[in-house]
């Protein structure tokens, strides 16, 4: 029998939907005061509904860190450690090591980058783990690309494996309106690298780099129509379109313009629903993940499945520099519904500079 | 001493004739090339693929022809390309088309979708198609497709068959029906003469008009190489039978390792390895193959097609991961 560990961040990704750049910290109870509900319940049970191993015994955190889904399946299992009512990095960190102690061969968890982060402070290079991605922020490329993947991996899991980057939000660089992510370590992943996202690529600061967001701007904005409210998402290429606007964008977060006004800043699901609700005419303008390829159902969990279905396809503006799109094999949505997911699918033309534009497929 | 599998040249010499016919031409390298042997070199290049003297271009390379083409058109049309595609030409592109858009092709398969490059002909264009295509070594187009193209008035098509040779298909048959056809060739590849550097356009009607003012520039000793190779090309096909069965095995071989093989049909393979740095590795045993991560996508490696002893070493660097 495999020892596998399984221990889920249960407040993970909660700050997505309501605009928060995270769950760290004090932010959770920011995060449940606007409403947040948890996600990760869904992401871990998906993962588990589809392990077909027999030969895995579990070692799970207790309560809502990891018995309360493993009950609902078949696996053997053994509860690790004690949780009070509310939990934080200090539990994950006991716990895994808990977990060391009772010889775990492989751990499975379910967070975002902080997670990534606490699990790599007690892990290090120690044993493996797998990723099930539910956080905020998602630079790291431990993760597998959804819980259908990490279920994949855990299936096929061999002995060989590979080092990943362990990368969080560089908050100085984020101080000064620049995303980077910042290396924090490495952790022991499977070796199916197809199964697991791309580092994100930090944002190029080079001058024709920045040169191409111009005349991606430029491009936009000579084609943005009167009378429609236009949604930016998150990232430097955003931001760039709206420097030239002459608005100040939240670097991560989500902003709404009107007529080159700004009418709604740092937008979370409830802020843009009600937003749609008062314009007929909108769109929203998103920039991939540059590595990964990622536009909606990472960096911008503030875009719901109830929002993108109200926007609709056809009204979705996909911008990123041609250094960016040509190293992505496709684009990708993983907004927590397939039937939103499969609405988003298809080929899509991202404008690349001015009057240059890629066709890429959406997955 | 390190070994080249990065730049998709021949690892064959080419005969040795061919290499005197060089030597010969630095006798009088005092004067500027003679009108004639240009003549000579595009009766001959006529004649190897079937093609009319006056619709036969010659360049220092056939990329040159690509970037004019882009500097011609790019004026009142929009370029349409593929990606990835030859990069010098696709970085030119971006750099100078007015109008251009990108098809991206994907993995596994890295198929064209007919459908998209269709919708994309509604205006004025220039489509340049790299066939097969590289890095991929796919071969993106056929018949059917080449004539819907191309029965767009307001369409142009640029066939770049850099590796025709090793893919054995061309269009060349349809530049008489298709005026709005032309096609670029190298003798950098299948005749083993990258370092003299020959390229050539196969140019329909509307081309053939548009090029005449295409300045030629090329050296005494290429052009009596070149006149040469196409006068005795008998090394040629030896070679090409070796190179297409050497990629045959390698290939195979790699798959036996557990690596990710795209079957292609020029002188290279694309591969995708899960080990970590597989060039820089490759690198401290003195192979030196293509890292298609500093342009592309991650994890993707293009590998040349060498001397049979030099891909043994390859692959016994290989089995050792």
């Amino acid at each position: 029998m495999k020892k596998i560990g399984l221990i889920v961040n249960p407040i993970a990704g909660m700050g997505g939907s309501v605009g928060l750049k995270g769950t760290d910290g004090e932010i959770v109870k920011k995060a449940i005061e606007l409403g947040a509900k948890p996600t990760t319940p869904q992401r871990i049970e998906e993962t588990l509904s589809l392990i077909k191993r027999n030969d895995v015994y579990f070692m799970v955190a207790p309560g809502k860190m990891g018995l309360d889904y493993i009950t609902k399946f078949d696996f053997k299992y053994e509860v690790v450690s004690k949780i009070g009512e509310e939990t934080n990095a200090t539990d994950t960190k006991r716990i895994v090591q808990e977990m060391l102690e009772k010889n775990i061969e492989l751990l499975i968890f379910v967070g975002g980058d902080g997670t990534a982060r606490d699990i790599y402070d007690v892990l290090d290079l120690k044993i493996p783990v797998v990723g099930v991605p539910s956080g905020v922020k998602m630079f790291s490329p431990v993760f597998a690309l959804s819980p259908s993947a990490a279920a994949e991996i855990i299936n096929t899991a061999g002995n060989q494996f590979i080092e990943k980057e362990v990368l969080d939000i560089d908050e100085e660089a984020f101080r000064e309106n620049k995303i980077a992510a910042k290396l924090y370590g490495y952790l022991k992943v499977p070796q199916k690298p197809t199964f697991l996202q791309a580092k994100k690529e930090p944002s190029n600061v080079s001058k024709s780099e920045e040169h191409l967001k111009e005349e991606i701007a430029d491009y936009l904005i000579e084609n943005l129509e009167k009378e429609t409210l236009y949604i930016l998402g998150p990232g430097t290429t955003l931001a760039s379109i709206a420097n030239k606007m002459g608005l100040e964008k939240t670097l991560l977060g989500i902003d709404a313009v009107f007529n080159g006004r700004l009418v709604g800043k740092d937008l979370n699901e409830k802020g843009l629903l009600a937003l749609i609700k008062k314009y007929n005419t909108l769109a929203i303008i998103v920039t991939p993940i540059g590595g990964n390829g990622f536009i909606f159902g990472r960096a911008s969990k503030q875009f719901t499945p109830e929002v993108l279905r109200l926007i609709g396809r056809e009204n979705i503006v996909v911008v990123a520099t041609e250094d960016k799109i040509d190293k992505l094999e496709c684009l990708r949505v993983d907004t927590g519904s397939l039937e939103v997911d499969k609405s988003l699918s298809g080929f899509k033309k991202v404008i690349t500079a001015y009057k240059k534009e890629t066709i890429i497929e959406v997955r | 001493m390190i070994t080249n599998h990065h730049m998709n040249e021949n690892p064959y010499l080419p005969a040795k004739s061919i290499r005197d016919a060089a030597v010969k031409g630095m006798e009088n390298v005092n004067r500027y090339s003679e009108i004639k042997y240009f003549n000579e070199l595009k009766h001959l290049i006529g004649n190897y693929s079937a093609m009319p003297l006056d619709q036969i271009v010659l360049s220092p390379g056939s990329d040159f022809l690509l970037r004019e083409a882009i500097n011609i058109f790019s004026k009142d049309r929009k370029i349409i390309m593929v990606n990835p595609s030859f990069f010098a030409v696709s970085e030119y592109a971006m750099k100078f088309a007015r109008k251009l858009t990108k098809i991206q092709l994907s993995p596994p398969g890295f198929k064209l979708d007919p459908e998209l490059i269709l919708n994309e002909l509604d205006e004025p264009a220039l489509v340049i198609i790299d066939n097969p295509n590289n890095p991929t070594g796919a071969i993106l187009l056929d018949n059917n497709l080449l004539e819907n193209i191309l029965q767009n008035k307001n369409v142009l098509l640029l066939v770049d068959e850099a590796y025709y040779e090793f893919s054995g298909q061309t269009f060349a048959g349809l530049i008489k029906k298709y005026p709005n056809l032309a096609i670029t060739r190298t003798m950098d590849k299948a005749f083993s003469l990258a370092g003299l550097r020959i390229g050539y356009l196969l140019a329909g009607e509307y081309f053939k008009d548009q090029f005449s003012d295409f300045p030629t520039f090329l050296s005494r000793p290429t052009l009596f190489a070149a006149i040469e190779a196409l006068k005795n090309p008998e090394y040629l096909s030896q070679n090409i039978k070796k190179i297409v069965s050497e990629r045959a095995r390698i290939e195979e071989e790699l798959k036996k390792r557990g690596i990710e093989v795209f079957p292609g049909h020029a002188n290279f393979i694309l591969i995708k390895s899960k080990v970590p740095d597989f060039a820089r590795t490759l690198m401290d045993s003195g192979i030196r193959i293509k890292d298609l991560s500093e342009v592309w996508l991650n994890g993707f490696y293009r590998i040349s097609i060498g001397l049979p002893e030099d891909n043994d070493a390859l692959l016994s660097i290989i089995k050792n991961y």
